[in-house]
């Protein structure tokens, strides 16, 4: 799937506890939050959705799945707090100058790689420098213009602007930090297999593609006393339905997903025995979301009427039902109620006869609009789009439907060559994370390699999204981003259909799975889009 | 004996080369790249032409497909773009998974099978014929991707008899190994048996009308000493061809069941490869399963020399 | 055993090249195994009463065909037609058969369904027996260089990971029932072409065939008259076996896929339809119907082969 772009902590942003959740464990406990006091021991078994490329962050992209084992055997140098804002984790403080252009960051003193090295601002400035130049991860170190180390443990990030929300940077992909050794042997045979080497809590011992992921204790985890469990393994189960057997029948203690029947399978009398927890409250910035991506740059959906037609003629609350899990508002934008950033919109709502005289009007002119509408081999995927087919046919459009593989439709995206596709993006706890999305900047013709897949050209927008990157005043960016919102609602290169949400599922044995804490005490942002955080879950006797 | 395998040998060699080419050319023919799974949100052309030229995707076809051939030469198959896994690697520890589900589920559909064709080739057409077919075509009916859900969710969820998914290499622990194995095997032989069982009786049937049978039943030789040593024998032709044929489709098509029981074999790894254009992996596996099947027949060929001395060895 | 070509074994190299390809022996045992006596010309065939299992078989065969020629006259609702307010109806009088997880009529849907799996089934076939089969024929007896290379090129195609050919193939053209059947159909080439040329070839040195030869018959009066006669039973039976086969894999096919494109029914990707998304335990009748309806098909289509196979061998008639 297109990848969820990862946590970035946006600050000032308040919000309770993390995930929406359902709890058939014992009373008065939350799901994943555990009462009593932590054993020491075991082995946790987690089904995941899908296997992840590597564990190199300078050539490895990292989707939800990605952070998973990166939690698992690195540390990031800063996270997010569960209030949203950002604080220091592997690094030992972060401050900036009074213009927000110069951030210094200090390490704590006496952690060493599982290797016996020791972390120490060579060994970050040797990972910012791999970072950098690949292909990969530069892009997002663009506003970082030199990094300097005045000493062993303090490393200097000179950007080229303004940007209060730096450290926000620092708990995604291009905050993890790795050995040095592990950087040398990439640069030096970039086609071998790497072996990780990190910080985190647990040791990395074996990794069979496709089948199984283990990583052990690691003793001298500068986090002391940390973690309970002894190893934990990580077990790719593509299908579903099979992952939900595989937890019911104790093959795995713990399962992450992202279809919404999994919440509504251990909901209720289904979910004896076990704990639930999911993203549909509690998201801190931007949720990731599920819409049908309109090409502003090629006809029919150029037309800005046809756009409208096409939101109008969309019955959002049909197309939930259609999906099933828990039932949601109709979206009238990318934040939700209960965010800061969330605002009324023109966002159009469901309006059949409004639809169909738009396309009336249109066909007077053109001809019957006809609309491609691409989607991957997935079988919810594929109900969507049977059902939105049916809803903008029944307004007058012609619809046909092509299921094209992951690989061809990213394609399509990125040249532009498409007039209606699903997708899902956008969680982010810093939405300055998804600028190359809708920036001027990013836009090329048709034919062309260029992220603003929809080619939405408003300079509106990329103003607002600068001022949203650089002011210090968290009204402003508020206001900055609800802008965005409010002329992607006119606009209409987004049709939301609904939040994306994510879910992990424990049995009863695992404890605290949900309730991780920062190394200052504080908790931490539990369960981010989807990503959770191993080090002190515990496995009750 | 020697002019056989060497003949043998070049046949082999010849095929293998022909859908290396083939598989090459089709690959690069998709539409999209390894740079596309690879960079995914950060796929600019910028971008795209570094990892290009990393991974030598940049040279002209023909370069590429030779740099590939001369390290095949020299046992260097390459590796993932991805996970930069060798695709020696990702063979060796999937061929014995599929190997294992073919066995398995082959020697389960031929258990299956025998019997029921030594009986119902007696009696054709009565009650316990009619109700054999019946079943073994129901079976055939249902597609892996139907068998599969539903046995787990009534021989794992239901009753734990099973695990839903799970696999530990043989070498490791037969035990367990075989264990999980069952319910994947049984997925698939599914459509075997029907084809067997049908296969075998028909060729039952006719062998018992031949001359020869009757002699044997006028020296009075009991009815299950005809079956079994006179009648079976010759019919394990078609039965020996069969399964060449179905293991032969088996070979790359145990993806399904792969997928849905999370077992990292090749068929899995293959699908997977062709999805992230993962060309190497794709090309590499792609060569062994061909080199895979041709052996096969030729095994199968030596086989028929085995069962009948009539035939004669080239 | 009837080894390959006997071309006079002159050429040393000849002889290399004839026995190029493996795998044809096995063939060629598969098919004279149930093979007793050539028919001659003028041979009188002993029949046996066709059975009441038979005509079932036929009965629902032409049901099923009829059914799908004539889907848009009957009384049906739209297959694609999605009510949302009938989602996973069960059974009752306003849907038969109820209604899948997007609330269409799943008794349309089969009906309609019906023509996909028909089409996908005996069409590709057919592509494969028309031409490999005449491709089989002519190579059979004739032999020669010609023989070789289509033997080898049969060879070939058979070993090529046909799953890897698929994707990319969609993935390039694109799918549609036309293209779905194109591609099943030069699947099934190099196999009707192998039991085709086995077949031919075992007849081409009988001695009727010398015979007419000798009495200086054209070779597509003798192709035509005498050997077709003889190779057609076979081409059948395997043909019919290959029909069931190929309806099965469109199941698979759909389940990845690469079959039909929604909202198209067909047999194979309402089974797939059937077991995603949590169907099987929702609302199992969406895979039921179509896997039931497919294996009366399945059963039909074999019984109709078996008794077609006993009328054409002699000796099995008379059981």
């Amino acid at each position: 799937m297109l990848g969820a772009a990862a946590s970035t902590a946006l600050t000032g942003c308040s919000s309770s506890n993390s995930g929406s959740s359902s709890s058939t464990a014992a009373p008065g406990s939350k799901p994943g939050v555990a009462t009593g006091s932590p054993v020491r021991g075991g082995t946790l078994t987690v089904g995941t959705i899908a296997e992840i490329d590597g564990f190199y962050p300078p050539s490895n992209h990292w989707d939800t799945n990605g952070f998973i084992y990166a939690n698992a055997i690195y540390d990031p140098l800063m996270a997010v707090a569960a209030d949203g804002t950002v604080k220091p984790y592997l690094a030992k403080s972060m401050t900036s100058n009074s213009t927000y252009d110069t951030w210094t960051l200090t390490l704590r003193p006496g952690v060493k790689f599982n290797d016996g090295s020791a972390l120490t601002s060579a060994v970050v400035m040797a990972n910012y420098s791999a970072l950098k130049a690949s292909p990969l991860t530069g892009v997002a170190l663009n506003q970082v213009a030199s990094v300097t180390t005045p000493d062993d443990m303090t490393v200097v990030y000179t950007l080229t602007g303004p940007n209060p929300t730096f450290p926000a940077g620092l708990t995604t992909q291009v905050g993890y930090i790795v050995g040095e050794a592990m950087i040398q042997q990439a640069t030096s045979n970039p086609s071998a297999p790497l072996t990780p080497i990190g910080t985190g809590p647990f040791i990395y011992a074996q990794w069979q593609p496709n089948d199984h992921f283990t990583a052990t204790r690691n003793p001298n985890y500068w986090r002391s006393g940390l973690p309970y469990l002894d190893s934990i393994t990580f077990r790719p189960i593509p299908d579903t339905t099979q992952r939900e057997s595989t937890l019911r029948t104790g093959g795995v203690d713990m399962i992450e997903s992202v279809d919404p029947t999994t919440i509504t399978n251990f909901s209720g009398s289904g979910g004896t025995g076990f704990q639930l927890v999911d993203t549909s409250t509690g998201v801190i910035g931007q949720p990731s979301f599920a819409f049908i991506m309109l090409n502003t740059a090629v006809p029919p959906t150029n037309d800005l009427s046809i756009r409208q037609a096409l939101a109008k003629g969309l019955d959002q609350a049909a197309v939930q039902k259609v999906i099933g899990g828990p039932p949601a508002k109709p979206a009238t934008g990318m934040f939700l109620p209960g965010s800061p950033y969330y605002s009324e919109t023109d966002y159009p709502t469901y309006d059949p006869a409004g639809a169909k005289a738009l396309v009336g009007a249109y066909k007077a002119r053109h001809g019957t609009p006809t609309v491609n509408l691409l989607t991957i081999p997935d079988p919810l995927e594929i109900k969507v789009v049977q059902a939105v087919q049916q809803m903008w046919d029944q307004v007058g459009f012609d619809v046909t439907v092509s299921e094209v593989e992951q690989a061809t439709i990213i394609d399509d995206f990125v040249f532009g060559k498409f007039q209606a596709a699903t997708s899902y993006q956008f969680g982010a706890v810093n939405p300055d994370l998804n600028y190359v999305w809708w920036s001027t900047t990013t836009i090329s013709p048709i034919g062309q390699i260029g992220l603003n897949f929809t080619r939405v050209n408003d300079p509106t927008i990329e103003s607002a999204l600068l001022t949203g990157r650089h002011t210090t005043d968290q009204a402003t960016r508020v206001t900055a981003y609800q802008t965005v919102n409010e002329q992607l609602a006119k606009q209409l290169p987004y049709l939301w259909v609904e939040q994306y949400v994510f879910s992990e599922v424990g049995a009863g044995r695992v404890q605290n799975f949900n309730n991780p804490t920062l190394p200052d005490g504080t908790p931490q942002y539990a369960f981010d889009e989807g990503i959770f955080v191993p080090t002190q879950i515990w496995l009750a006797g | 004996m020697t002019k056989y395998f060497i003949k043998r040998f070049l046949q082999l060699v010849v095929v293998a080369f022909i859908i290396s080419v083939l598989v090459f050319l089709l690959v690069h023919l998709l539409p999209g790249d390894p740079s596309v799974t690879i960079l995914g949100p950060n796929d600019t052309a910028h971008n795209r032409a570094i990892l290009f030229k990393q991974l030598g995707l940049n040279k002209p076809l023909l370069q590429q497909y030779t740099t590939w051939l001369n390290a095949v030469f020299h046992g260097n198959l390459g590796q993932s773009y991805l996970n930069h896994e060798s695709v020696t690697h990702i063979v060796a520890t999937g061929a014995p998974i599929d190997i294992e589900l073919i066995v398995i589920s082959q020697v389960i559909a031929f258990a299956v099978a025998i019997p029921l064709a030594l009986i119902t080739s007696r009696r054709p057409n009565r009650a316990f014929d009619n109700v054999s077919t019946t079943t073994t075509f129901g079976l055939l009916a249902l597609p892996p991707f139907v068998i599969a859900p539903i046995m787990v969710a009534v021989f794992a969820v239901s009753l734990h008899w099973f695990p839903a998914t799970g696999y530990v290499p043989l070498t490791q622990d037969p035990a367990t190994n075989l264990h999980d194995m069952i319910l994947p095997s049984l997925a698939i032989t599914a459509g075997s048996i029907a084809v067997y069982y049908r296969l075998l009786r028909s060729d039952l049937i006719s062998t018992l009308q031949e001359d020869f049978i009757t002699m044997a039943r006028s020296k009075g030789l009991s009815n299950r000493r005809i079956m079994l040593r006179h009648a079976f024998r010759p019919s394990t032709f078609s039965l020996l061809a069969a399964a060449g044929v179905n293991i032969g489709a088996l070979l790359a098509g145990t993806f399904i069941v792969e997928y849905l029981f999370a077992l990292s074999g090749l068929g899995y790894s293959l699908v997977q490869a062709v999805q992230q254009r993962d060309y190497l992996v794709v090309q590499g596996i792609s060569l062994v399963v061909a080199i895979a099947y041709v052996v096969l027949q030729f095994i199968i060929d030596f086989l028929f020399t085995v069962v009948d001395p009539r035939v004669v060895r080239e | 055993m009837p080894d390959d070509r006997e071309l006079g074994g002159s050429d040393a190299s000849d002889q290399l090249l004839t026995n190029m390809f493996p795998g044809q022996a096995a063939t060629d045992e598969m098919v004279l195994s149930r093979e007793t006596e050539a028919l001659e010309s003028d041979d009188i065939l002993v029949t046996k009463p066709l059975g009441f299992l038979f005509w079932m078989a036929i009965g629902w065969l032409g049901l099923v065909f009829l059914l799908a020629v004539f889907a848009n006259l009957l009384p049906l609702p739209n297959p694609d037609f999605q009510n949302y307010s009938a989602i996973n109806a069960t059974p009752n009088i306003h849907h038969l058969l109820g209604t899948d997880d997007l609330g269409r009529d799943l008794l349309s849907r089969l009906i309609f369904g019906a023509r996909v799996s028909l089409i996908v089934g005996f069409a590709s076939v057919a592509i494969g027996t028309i031409v490999g089969g005449t491709l089989g024929l002519i190579s059979g007896f004739k032999g020669g260089s010609l023989d070789i290379s289509l033997n080898a090129a049969s060879f070939v195609l058979l070993a090529f990971p046909a799953i890897v050919a698929v994707i990319a193939i969609v993935a390039f053209w694109g799918s549609s029932l036309l293209k779905i059947t194109i591609i099943i159909g030069v699947g099934t080439i190099p196999l009707m072409f192998r039991v085709v040329r086995a077949s031919s070839l075992s007849f081409a040195n009988r001695d009727f065939v010398i015979a007419a030869r000798t009495m200086g018959a054209t070779t597509p009066r003798i192709l035509f008259r005498e050997i077709l006669p003889n190779v057609v039973p076979v081409a059948v039976t395997f043909g019919l076996i290959t029909v069931a086969g190929v309806i099965v894999l469109e199941g698979s096919l759909a389940f990845l896929g690469l079959s039909v494109p929604p909202p198209t029914p067909s047999w194979g990707n309402m089974i797939s339809e059937g077991t995603a998304n949590g169907n099987l335990s929702i609302n199992p009748y969406i895979m039921l119907w179509p896997a039931a309806a497919m294996f009366l098909l399945l059963l039909s289509i074999n019984l109709i082969g078996d008794r077609m196979r006993q009328r054409f061998d002699i000796r099995e008639g008379l059981l």
